[in-house]
């Protein structure tokens, strides 16, 4: 048993969504619709966002298969997500991964038999996954060092980055991941593996540079979308920010301020610029801004945004079982899609503020 | 044909023990592979159970075979020691009193952890815990004196428990101090500990002095007060000289 097992996990607390549509939809470009999509059908860019930035998109022109897998387990390990973890480890063994490379990796990342470029990638994603501070220039060099490009080392800080935001759902919604725990030793695994990793490979590519039209370079967080221009993860970027921003189950001037809090949490200093720019668009005064992100609270937020700033500050460092408690008690304060679009909010603002470690700003 | 059949029990023979062989020799290298894969799993349990007294990033480094340097970070320090634990001590049966003082840091421990503090280290029967020492928290001194809050409703809850058991009351003070503070891993070769060096720890410690002085079961520092959310009702108190600080410390009592 991995010691990810033993840690606390609560029951699952969400009804799982049903809309055809999105499940054909994700289906269509996945090939499956991954679990923890299934628990935010109420605020659909959530699930879109998984087939829009999927790894099987061809959304990554540097980053390897076996190299995407394992900085996801490494990410989800770091974050103590059961789920994912699970997830990423039965996808590394189908996809060919020996049973004994796998523990070495997750028991012991520092010694393990690897790749030194592998383990410069590893280790900085998990840096960049921890709550602050941020992986410094040292640490990017380690990865220019170990040969990695500014492409690829943007488009690894990505992988971690989204890893990140997927840890959050799927461990605030707990999703259950004792199936998935006990699924590479069933003997059906076992039989069809082959052909699972067939089919997961087949869907693999390495697509062209790609390159942002003029009217894709603007809106929210433009600056840190169009440092990734030239990598075909921008473009999806950029979709999934735009359709998160303009979902109505939460206000922009909401979505702001949780952005700002995690921003401010994770030091992440041009984000919080950017975070406030957009807060101030939505006529929030900079002095109630000032004082949420001293206090995290104000006269001049509403119950909603009281909520969404505490909680926001709660999922920048956590541990499940407490953080999940405390999405089952929010469950009864906010509606039911409020409350999902808050989590996803949350843990995009959680990947895109630390993707500011990769973003050199000027100021 | 004699001879034939003796070659063919012989090769036959022969395969048995080869194959004999190779079994043992497999056998012992799956039970040495198991005995190494246990030992990293204990060997990561232990990593996690370390990451909950010491920064990971410290528990990494230790493992890399390096001693991390010390850092400096602003922190909120929080000392609580019981008031007047020592004559109760000597009148209630030691086994008792291992219980009481047990159930009394489970639940303060509590407090604290729930408001993100770390539990630092049990003095006696003191406690020392850290804001903002493991991971930066620029909300750490509403947290820390939330977590005050949070201790004196817990303290008053377990003395309603003592009570109907027929024991007495407990009371404590509580000093709380902000600053900056030299955090490493510090003490001999055989023992060292992950600690924030200072005056920090020094102010909050000798705060909590005050406490009886003042009549008041929370005491914060003025450097501390200046950074609280104005929701903390805060009764200022008069300067008060501590021992080993040069210049008076303004003080204030958190009423709630």
């Amino acid at each position: 048993m991995s010691a990810m097992e033993e840690i606390e996990w609560e029951e699952c607390w969400r009804e799982r969504g049903h809309d055809p549509e999105l499940e054909r939809h994700l289906r269509s470009s996945l090939g499956f619709v991954p679990p923890p999509a299934l628990y935010f059908f109420d605020c659909p860019w959530i699930p879109r966002s998984f087939a829009e930035i999927g790894y099987l998109q061809g959304n990554f022109r540097h980053v390897g298969w076996e190299l995407y897998e394992k900085l996801n387990l490494v990410v989800s390990q770091e974050n103590s997500c059961r789920f994912c973890f699970a997830a990423y480890r039965f996808l590394l063994r189908v996809t060919g991964v020996p049973e004994d490379r796998i523990r070495r990796l997750e028991q012991d990342l520092l010694s393990a038999d690897i790749d030194p470029s592998e383990r410069a990638a590893l280790d900085f994603a998990r840096k960049l996954s921890r709550s602050n501070p941020l992986p410094s220039r040292e640490d990017l060099q380690k990865l220019r060092d170990a040969g990695f490009g500014d492409e690829a080392l943007k488009e690894i800080a990505f992988v971690a980055a989204h890893m990140v935001a997927v840890n959050q759902l799927a461990t605030l919604a707990a999703v259950p991941p004792e199936r998935w725990e006990r699924l590479p030793d069933r003997w059906y695994v076992r039989l069809t593996g082959p052909l699972i990793r067939r089919r997961f490979l087949s869907r693999w590519r390495h697509p062209e540079a790609d390159h942002l039209e003029p009217e894709l370079r603007i809106g929210p967080f433009a600056y840190l979308v169009n440092a990734f221009d030239g990598l075909p993860i921008a473009r999806s970027m950029r979709k999934v920010i735009d359709e998160a921003w303009s979902s109505p189950l939460l206000t922009r001037r909401a979505k702001a301020l949780i952005f700002a809090v995690v921003a401010h949490g994770l030091g992440s200093a041009r984000a919080e610029r950017e975070a406030a720019r957009l807060a101030a668009n939505e006529g929030l005064e900079a002095d109630a801004l000032e004082e949420v992100l001293a206090h995290l609270a104000s006269p001049a937020l509403d119950a909603v945004e009281s909520e969404a700033v505490t909680f926001a500050r709660e999922t920048i460092w956590y541990q499940p079982a407490p953080i999940q408690r405390r999405a089952r008690q929010l469950s009864e304060k906010l509606e039911r899609a409020q409350l999902s679009e808050l989590v996803g909010i949350s843990a995009f603002a959680n990947m895109l503020c630390r993707l500011d470690a990769v973003v050199p700003d000027a100021t | 044909m004699t001879v034939s059949w003796l070659l063919a029990v012989g090769a036959l023979a022969g395969i048995t023990l080869l194959g004999v062989l190779w079994w043992r020799e497999r056998a012992e290298a799956t039970r040495l592979r198991r005995r190494l894969e246990d030992a990293a799993g204990n060997l990561e349990h232990l990593q996690r159970t370390f990451s909950r007294f010491v920064p990971e990033a410290v528990v990494e480094q230790v493992i890399a075979g390096g001693l991390p340097a010390g850092e400096r970070k602003e922190v909120t320090a929080l000392f609580a020691d019981l008031a007047g634990f020592t004559p109760l001590a000597e009148r209630i049966e030691p086994t008792l009193l291992v219980e009481i003082l047990n159930d009394y840091f489970e639940r303060m421990s509590r407090a604290i952890t729930e408001h993100r503090g770390r539990v630092s280290t049990f003095l006696g029967d003191g406690i020392l815990a850290l804001f903002g020492a493991f991971e930066p928290n620029p909300w750490q001194g509403d947290d820390a004196v939330r977590a005050a809050l949070a201790m004196r409703e817990e303290l008053a809850d377990y003395n309603r428990e003592l009570a109907e058991k027929g024991l007495p009351n407990l009371a404590f003070g509580v000093g709380l101090h902000r600053g900056v503070g030299v955090a490493g891993l510090v003490g001999s070769r055989e023992k060292k500990e992950f600690a924030i060096v200072g005056r920090t720890v020094n102010v909050a410690a000798r705060v909590q002095d005050l406490t009886r002085q003042h009549d008041a079961d929370i005491l914060v520092t003025e450097d501390l007060a200046r950074t609280l959310d104005s929701h903390f009702s805060l009764r200022p108190l008069p300067a008060a000289e501590l021992r080993g600080i040069a210049k008076p410390v303004a003080v204030y009592a958190v009423e709630r």
